[in-house]
């Protein structure tokens, strides 16, 4: 059986103090064995872009930190811990740790901060759904004895929400992910199949939906399919009609039967009620229409489209 | 240059047929744009542009025009009049110069250059060379802008006693429809020059200086919120020993703030009252484009001149002064914005950066 915990933080300014309390509740609340001989600890943040975690799209680094502060609790001082990402389509690490307030935070708490899409990376053959793709990752992640993914609770212009098992599509060594986008469920399922988060810590202190939120939420899971079934419906998605989470129950990368959810100062019916929910389908559908609109515009009128809109 | 003796023969310009013919060097973002604008406006004839990549280069076969890897090859093979050049900020002083060193005009991308003596350098490398050379300071064209600027003339608001400007977007890090990464030299001090008080404050003091003279710094503060070894934001304060205003310039680069959002306005507070260009620019970017794209087809079907990109709001402004640029070239008037002018707005970031040890 799956566990997610939901607890949230009273206040609205956040301290360290409040937020580290908050990240070990929902963590105990698993009841999560920490195995003898755990050494490397990989924590993957979600730090999609350069947008702070001010704006609900990038994860908290006060939550890593007490990630951070909650692991060498429980395995002691000197377990490896690295903070890693890898290069996105559109982001580097090498400005996003900057920016984001990741290097002054591994240096503060002595974590290794690593580029997932430098050093040693291997192609990793995955069948997801009859299809058979190579998906390269690095070897720090797959030589992980605990894998903690520490992924943000938003919707998502393109695939509706995002929260575990998208965060993992991050991890892929490839800067170019967006080549990945005909056939993102798969990728998605593909990495979740050969990377396995233990533990997953949800950042909803702030939440982006249609506008950003302080909702002070912080959730832990063990299985991360269970944690974004949970995620989505606090987010108003029906999970299964999401196409890379109906993909991944096919694949059976996680349970979602008998999903337990702790309730700890939380309540999932209230976070609900105040998420600020988003229409992800509408956007699309407004914007590629805005698109098609704007060509046929230039081919009837012979005006200019700015270079920044094409596609 | 030929183009000068035909037009010193002329009784007027467009007497003889007279085709400038345009090169573009740099095919980013902004390269690309003017070269679409350039292709749009009469009397010019867009030959030739040059990109490193090939993938840029490769993104303008469908216009047709004939391109090159290396600027050089193209000013040498190409008869050219004038060259746009929308080069990153490092590479801007050496593109103008080979260009002026062949005798062409020159529309150059803002800033002017990195710093003052870079500034300096370009100017007198275009003086001593007797080409004309325009920065493409296309805020000053907005519509919002340019009725401010009218009202400020007539008297409307008074003496204008204090201005507030601001201009808040995501610089370097906007996020465009394919996702690409930001160039390394936009993030690097010596290739860029400065950070958003060079990138977005050139703007607002160019504008504060057209609209008020001779400005000096009275008190600035650069902010570093980003972590980065440029500016992420910053505060100006400035006098105006023309007129007396004091003025202040607001910018950063820290917003997510995504077009069509637009967070920019000049903000007047004169001794009759009060004006802002948030009363002339359009409250829904959506609404406006949908309402100038119907005016442009009903334009188009009646036969006259369409407003190009004025759909936009943002964009048509680069046309406008692309436009102003090659009209003066053709008619062998005062180009609309002067070097003195320019100069004097790396005067006034260079100080700030120096007082705060980041020049």
């Amino acid at each position: 059986m799956a566990k997610v915990v939901l607890t949230s933080l009273k206040a609205r300014d956040f301290t360290d103090d409040e937020i580290y309390r908050a990240v070990e509740r929902a963590i105990d609340g698993l009841d999560f064995s920490f195995r003898d001989g755990i050494q490397n600890v990989v924590v993957k943040p979600n730090l999609c872009y350069y947008w702070d975690y001010s704006t609900g799209e990038t994860t908290d680094p006060r939550v890593v930190s007490a990630v951070i502060d909650y692991v060498r609790h429980k395995l002691g001082k000197d377990v490896s811990i690295c903070v890693a990402e890898a290069d996105a389509s559109a982001m580097k690490t090498k400005y996003s740790f900057r920016v984001l307030g990741y290097d002054k935070l591994c240096q503060k708490k002595n974590a290794k901060l690593v580029n997932l899409s430098e050093g040693n990376i291997v192609d990793v053959r995955v069948n997801v759904g009859g299809k058979e793709i190579a998906l390269p990752l690095n070897e720090i992640l797959l030589g992980a004895d605990l894998i903690i993914n520490v992924p943000k609770l938003k919707t998502h212009n393109f695939i509706g929400a995002t929260c575990a098992l998208k965060n993992m599509f991050g991890a892929i060594s490839k800067p170019r992910k967006f080549s990945y986008h005909e056939i993102v469920s798969y990728v998605i399922a593909g990495v979740n199949k050969i990377v396995k988060s233990h533990i997953i810590v949800v950042d909803g202190l702030i939440v982006r939906g249609s506008y950003p939120k302080k909702m002070g939420v912080i959730m832990a899971g063990d299985d991360p399919l269970a944690t974004d079934f949970v995620a989505l419906e606090i987010m108003g998605f029906n999970p299964k009609r999401v196409p890379y989470l109906s993909l991944a129950v096919k694949e059976q990368i996680g349970k979602v039967r008998n999903i337990k959810l702790i309730e700890d100062g939380a309540r999932l019916s209230e976070i609900k009620r105040s998420f600020p929910s988003h229409s992800f389908l509408l956007h699309r559908i407004s914007w590629n229409l805005q698109l098609k609109m704007l060509r046929l515009y230039e081919a009837v009128v012979g005006d200019v489209i700015p270079p920044i809109l094409e596609k | 240059m030929n183009r000068k003796i035909l037009l010193a023969f002329a009784a007027s310009p467009e007497e003889c047929e007279i085709l400038l013919k345009v090169g573009v060097i740099g095919l980013g973002n902004m390269g690309k744009l003017h070269l679409l604008n350039a292709l749009k406006i009469k009397g010019i004839n867009v030959v030739a542009a040059a990109d490193k990549s090939e993938k840029n280069r490769r993104s303008v076969e469908k216009y047709h025009v004939k391109t090159y890897d290396d600027y050089i090859k193209l000013i040498d093979a190409e008869k050219l009049d004038a060259v746009i050049v929308s080069l990153p900020n490092f590479l801007k002083r050496e593109g103008v110069f080979s260009a002026a060193e062949r005798k062409l005009d020159i529309f150059l991308d803002k800033p002017l250059a990195r710093n003052f003596p870079e500034a300096q350098a370009i100017v007198q490398k275009a003086e001593k060379e007797n080409v004309r050379l325009m920065v493409g300071v296309n805020y000053r064209y907005f519509p919002s802008v340019q009725k401010l600027k009218s009202n400020l003339d007539d008297g409307r608001i008074g003496d204008a006693v204090i201005a507030t400007s601001e201009l808040i977007l995501n610089g370097p890090l906007s996020h465009s429809a394919v996702p690409t990464p930001v160039p390394d030299w936009w993030l690097n001090k010596e290739m860029s020059g400065g950070g958003a008080l060079l990138d977005l404050g050139y703007h607002l003091i160019d504008m504060l200086s057209w609209m008020f003279g001779d400005l000096e710094v009275t008190y600035s503060n650069l902010g570093y919120r980003l972590n980065l070894p440029l500016e992420d934001s910053g505060t100006v304060v400035l006098e105006s020993k023309k007129r007396g205003t004091t003025c202040v310039a607001n910018v950063g680069w820290f917003s997510k703030s995504i077009f069509p959002d637009f967070n920019f306005r000049i903000n007047v507070h004169g001794t009759v009252g009060y004006d802002s260009t948030d009363r002339y620019a359009p409250r829904n970017l959506r609404v406006h484009a949908v309402k100038e794209g119907t005016l442009n087809f009903l334009r188009r079907l009646s036969g006259r001149k369409i407003r190009y990109l004025s759909y936009t709001y943002y964009y048509s402004s680069f046309h406008e002064i692309l436009e102003l640029f090659f009209e003066a070239l053709n008619k062998g008037v005062e180009l609309p914005v002067s070097l003195e002018e320019q100069l004097d707005v790396v005067r006034v970031i260079d100080s700030v950066y120096r007082e705060h040890g980041a020049g």
